[in-house]
């Protein structure tokens, strides 16, 4: 009897079990093997997989010709393998088509387009779908609408995912902006989304909005394929890395601006008009100097707060960070008709340069880092005294003011409440910058003898 | 046993392999030894394999948990905001009730008011509202004023427009049969109304009837007598709802039907566009330009709440050669649906304003919000092309602006191109390829320069609290500071709108009816270049020189005044002491049937237009430099406005 039992015992073991792995295999296909780039049971699957995915490449990128897409290279990885031996490249694409700049490893391969050509769309992604590809599109505001608080457009197309056997296609759409720049939307899916169609967080675009320069394109053979690359790779992976766009707070500053309106006599008008010309004009010739800067002070405050300038500042402040000094500054603001107002301090301490330009004056504090805290200096020009102005460290994100592209700090508010404290957001007309910010400190004067040097005022 | 064979003959039909098999097994299943440890070592197998697997399993689903969790906030926090529909099992029967009576009508759609009216002094007439027979959703919302006359045809033809099926729901305040003729009664007696032809004076009447079908409730109360109304009637009734399918079309299934399906699905009054068996196109594709200058720029189209007439103006907009739905984008003042639905239908680009301020600020705040929003929208282009909701565009439209467009870009006395020539009626205009520079700005579907708006107009732009006509500011010399416009002298757009903030049927058929409008394609323009600053001088000095004098002694009014000439250039000259002294002008436009509201139309004092087939140059004496080609001994004509009171003052376009 015990015999009988125990084989009784083994039976019901060996079924149950039986049971219980069918059902872990059919439930590990359905949620795992999804995941693509595992092959948990095929360890000779990555050659296997490498063809797939080029052919996915192939057949998408024939589809984007047909409808005459002019699809760009944005992947990060394919791009970064392209730039570091561009030689290899031309040797290997005499060879069989053989996947190995598109597939980089990875799963995902990201092109972007130009939104302007993305004409009558329905047809590219009905075409795509009866390829195969599933596709997840992601719509989003329009935030060329966003400035005016009371329009409201249709969602626009952002992203395209197309997928075919676990393979990601990632499109990003470059949107036009007024500031002569590219935008594309960040990444957000819909509640209604699938979360599981692709793994998000290998996705080179999207976390972030971001803001690039129109890339000059290349048409060339990668793997074997007719691709458009950027002609400046390195220049355009650099931008890639920190591309970060920060939308202005429109809603907020609309409420600001009920709260206190808007100075719009002729003088803050004409006012307004200047500044947008020297903004501009700072910026295009700092960015031939390829010197980075943001805005500050006032100005990042008007941005900040009312998304535009600040009619009773009566100037524009922007901040360089010390190490990005060149003696060319002052005379390539020269060369573009500015006059150099005044210069305060040395490179090794409190630099301060004012230009003068449209008659509205150009402020650019360069900034030191010192350990967790950046500040910059100021000083009277009467006593020599000096002054320190201390800011948390920040990175720098792109953002539009009087429509051209310029840099803020991405952490704005932080910036804000450290120059302005709390009530930032109340508008104070009579402002001393020697004791009215939150963050000055006295900072000892300059020797007399050094005068001549450290204050000059033309 | 185990030298047993098989045999061969047995079950010739099985393979060889698998019957072998399958004896092998059976042989060794009855051996209750070898079952046993054949047991044991498959449980231990297969525990084995299933621990391997289950681990194998955990960290896999651990991994894509851990990525899903990174992937959070991707997430839209934005909760799903669509509200669950109503069950289709829901019910089937749509409960009606309609009032009619002198002060205050109503529809009540299951218990939700879909219509009421007591205002005073207002929605006179037959109210009518067409729900969908399937859903119960109002697809229209008409009143026909038929105390007034020709109402009752424009309702004659609206209810031919319905498609059949639809429930239509009438009542009338007020008074709605003074100007209800025979026809419009017919055609209610065919729908089943069985009070129709005794419809009279001041009677209540309200009718549910499905068109085409049955007669779901009517109810009729006489006035007694002249001076007073019916008494009031309340209508209650039940529709049966159809099956969605019978509701709609079977068109073939693409792109373009689906759009249709789903307008069809919503509204209602726009005639053939959901016809079942031959429904009117919505998509036209014109004729290009053979090389186009105007492919890329934005055109904006203002609207508001007159889907009917948006409906007209897109058909002739995407009718225009060389137009380009992709750059054309309408702002809609106002969260209203209709005027979404056919922008949708045409499958363009629709942007809502949420209004603000009143009146005239109103509309001047949607322009600004629609110039500035247009602007961003194509931040290469340095132009946009602005139209309005109630305009026809000439077929050639495109092709007048890309043949003009340069100019704007190049000579800096320019303020705009218009599409509009404010005197060119069907009797003062007559050649397609002339072109005017004038002084004022005529609007009305026009070309506005990038620089302009974003340097000079935008920051400047009249605030909300100011009740200005935001085109009256713009033509103000502040702004225009002595530019001028372009324009033809037959116009590229018509003005059809009857309805509107400053428009009512008697201007329209006064100002706007006899408008000339270009019919003909691809106009070649004559002497572009001649109207340049420059240029344009030489062209009228030349002008000038070839013109004969006409006889100033005869009363310009009379149309004798012109000989009955063809193709000849004229001079005459009126007397216009200062810019305020218009009265000449004024009379003399008056006579001529042109604009005569303000001084519109001239350039430096002088006003060109045809009369019998002859161009005519009127200068005003002696504002005008041209004066001096005047003969001494000339008097200028003189006309004062004749002396009778002047009835109230006409509003402004």
């Amino acid at each position: 009897m015990p015999r009988v039992n125990r084989t009784f015992v083994f039976v019901l073991l060996l079924a149950s079990s039986c049971a219980f792995l069918l059902f872990q295999l059919y439930y590990y296909r359905n949620y795992v093997s999804k995941e693509p780039g595992l092959h948990l049971l095929d360890p000779a699957g990555h050659v296997m997989s490498s063809q797939v995915q080029w052919q996915n490449l192939k057949k998408f990128l024939a589809l984007a010709q047909f409808f005459r897409l002019p699809l760009f290279l944005a992947d990060s990885a394919a791009l970064a393998l392209l730039s570091q031996d561009a030689l290899r490249q031309r040797d290997r694409a005499m060879h069989e088509p053989h996947c190995s700049f598109l597939c980089a490893g990875r799963p995902i391969t990201s092109f972007a387009l130009p939104a302007s050509q993305w004409q009558l769309s329905p047809g590219f992604l009905l075409a795509a779908e009866q390829k195969g590809f599933q596709l997840l599109e992601v719509r989003g505001r329009d935030p060329r609408l966003a400035s005016l608080d009371t329009l409201s457009g249709e969602e626009i197309p952002l992203h395209f995912l197309f997928r075919l056997h676990g393979y990601i296609i990632h499109v990003v759409l470059l949107y036009e902006r007024s500031g002569g720049y590219l935008w594309h939307g960040a990444l957000r899916l819909k509640a209604t989304a699938d979360p599981t169609f692709a793994p998000f967080r290998l996705l080179d675009y999207g976390r972030h909005a971001g803001a690039y320069d129109r890339p000059e394109l290349l048409l060339t053979v990668v793997d074997g394929l007719d691709v458009r690359v950027p002609r400046n790779i390195s220049r355009f992976l650099v931008q890639r890395q920190e591309a970060r766009f920060l939308e202005c707070r429109y809603h907020d500053a609309r409420s600001f601006l009920q709260l206190y309106p808007d100075d719009s006599s002729a003088a803050a008008v004409e006012f307004r008009r200047k500044a947008k010309v020297l903004l501009r004009l700072a910026a295009q010739t700092l960015g031939r100097l390829d010197i980075p800067f943001w805005i500050s002070s006032g100005t990042c405050l008007g941005w900040y707060r009312q998304c535009g300038v600040i009619s009773y500042s009566r100037d524009v402040d922007i901040g360089i960070f010390i190490s990005d000094f060149r003696p060319q500054i002052t005379t390539a603001f020269r060369d573009a008709g500015m006059s150099l107002k005044h210069q305060f301090g040395q490179v090794e301490d409190s630099l301060e340069l004012s230009f003068l330009g449209e008659d509205v004056k150009l402020d650019i504090f360069f900034f030191y880092r010192d350990g967790d805290v950046v500040w910059n200096g100021g000083t009277q020009a009467k006593s020599g005294r000096k002054f320190k102005y201390v800011f948390p460290s920040f990175s720098l994100c792109w953002a539009e003011l009087l429509e051209v592209k310029v840099r803020v700090p991405c952490e704005t508010l932080d910036y804000v409440m450290a120059n302005y404290g709390g009530t930032w957001s109340v508008p104070v007309k009579s402002w001393d910058w020697k004791s009215s910010p939150s963050n000055v400190i006295e900072n000892g004067v300059w020797p007399v003898a050094e005068w001549a040097g450290l204050i000059q005022v033309y | 046993m185990e030298t047993w064979t098989p045999n061969p003959r047995a079950k010739p039909f099985i393979p060889r392999q698998q019957r072998s098999w399958y004896l092998t097994w059976k042989y060794r299943l009855t051996q209750r030894r070898s079952l046993r440890r054949f047991c044991q070592a498959g449980a231990v197998l297969f525990l084995f394999v299933t621990v391997v697997v289950n681990i194998k399993l955990i960290l896999d689903t651990r991994r894509v948990a851990d990525e899903d969790a990174a992937d959070q906030e991707y997430e839209d926090v934005v909760p799903n905001m669509e509200t669950p529909r109503r069950p289709a099992s829901g019910r089937k029967v749509l409960d009606i009730e309609v009032y009619s009576s002198r002060s205050k009508v109503y529809v009540a759609v299951d218990g939700t008011t879909v219509l009421e009216d007591d205002v005073r002094e207002q929605g006179r007439g037959v109210h009518v509202i067409v729900l969908n027979q399937a859903t119960g959703h109002v697809m229209a919302k008409r009143i026909f004023d038929t105390y007034s006359p020709h109402e009752d045809e424009a309702m004659i033809l609206f209810l031919n427009m319905v498609t059949r099926g639809r429930i239509l729901i009438f009542t009338v305040k007020d008074e709605g049969t003074f100007h209800l003729k025979d026809a419009a009664k017919n055609l209610l007696k065919s729908l089943g109304s069985q009070a129709a032809l005794g419809l009279s004076w001041r009677d209540m009447w309200t009718l549910v009837v499905k068109k085409g079908g049955q007669v779901y409730g009517e109810k009729h109360s006489k006035s007694p007598a002249l001076s007073t109304w019916g008494d009031p009637v309340l209508l209650k009734t039940e529709v049966q709802l159809t099956a969605a399918e019978e509701a709609e079309c079977h068109w073939a299934d693409t792109e373009l039907n689906r759009r249709r399906k789903l307008f069809c699905s919503k509204v209602e009054g726009y005639g053939s566009i959901c016809s079942c068996k031959d429904p009117a196109p919505i998509e036209f594709n014109p004729d290009p330009l053979p090389s186009n200058n105007v492919f890329n720029v934005p055109v904006a189209v203002i609207a508001g709440n007159r889907p009917n007439y948006l409906y007209r103006m897109l058909r002739s907009l995407l009718s225009a050669h060389g137009v380009n739905p992709q750059v054309i984008t309408v702002f809609i003042d106002g969260y209203y649906e209709e005027p979404m639905d056919v922008v949708e239908l045409f499958g363009l680009k629709g942007v809502q304003h949420t209004p603000i301020s009143i009146k005239n600020a109103r509309v001047s705040q949607h322009y600004k919000a629609s110039l500035t929003a247009t602007f961003n929208l194509h931040p290469d282009a340095g132009f946009a092309v602005v139209l309005e909701e109630d305009l026809d565009i000439s077929v050639d439209f495109f092709s007048f602006l890309s043949q003009t467009i340069h100019l704007l870009d190049q000579d800096d006395s320019l303020y705009c191109i218009s599409a509009w020539n404010d005197q060119g009626y069907e009797h003062t205009a007559e050649d397609p390829a002339l072109l005017y520079r004038v002084e004022s700005m005529p609007g009305l579907g026009w070309v506005l320069k990038k620089s302009i708006y974003k340097d000079e107009l935008e920051p400047k732009w009249p605030t909300p609290e100011k009740l200005w006509d935001w085109d009256m500011w713009m033509r103000m010399p502040e702004q225009r500071k002595g530019r001028e416009c372009i324009i033809p002298d037959v116009s590229r757009s018509y003005h059809f709108g009857i309805i509107g903030l400053n428009m009512n049927g008697y201007f329209h058929e006064v100002y706007f009816k006899k408008h000339k409008f270009n019919t003909i394609p691809n106009v070649q323009l004559r002497n572009v270049e001649s109207l340049r600053k420059d240029a344009y001088e030489a062209e009228i000095q030349k002008l000038l020189r070839e013109a004969e004098l006409l006889d100033h002694s005869r009363n310009p009014c009379e149309d004798s005044f012109v000989p009955d000439t063809d193709g000849k250039t004229y001079i005459m000259f009126i007397k216009m002491e200062t810019e305020l002294d218009t009265s000449t002008w004024t009379e003399l436009a008056k006579c001529l049937h042109v604009w005569d509201l303000d001084v519109r139309g001239y350039h430096r004092g002088l006003w060109r237009l045809f009369r019998k087939r002859n161009h005519i140059l009127v200068i005003a004496v002696p504002i005008s430099p041209y004066s001096v080609k005047k003969p001494a001994a000339l008097v200028p004509i003189h006309l004062e406005p004749p002396p009778k009171e002047e009835g109230a003052p006409v509003e402004q376009l």
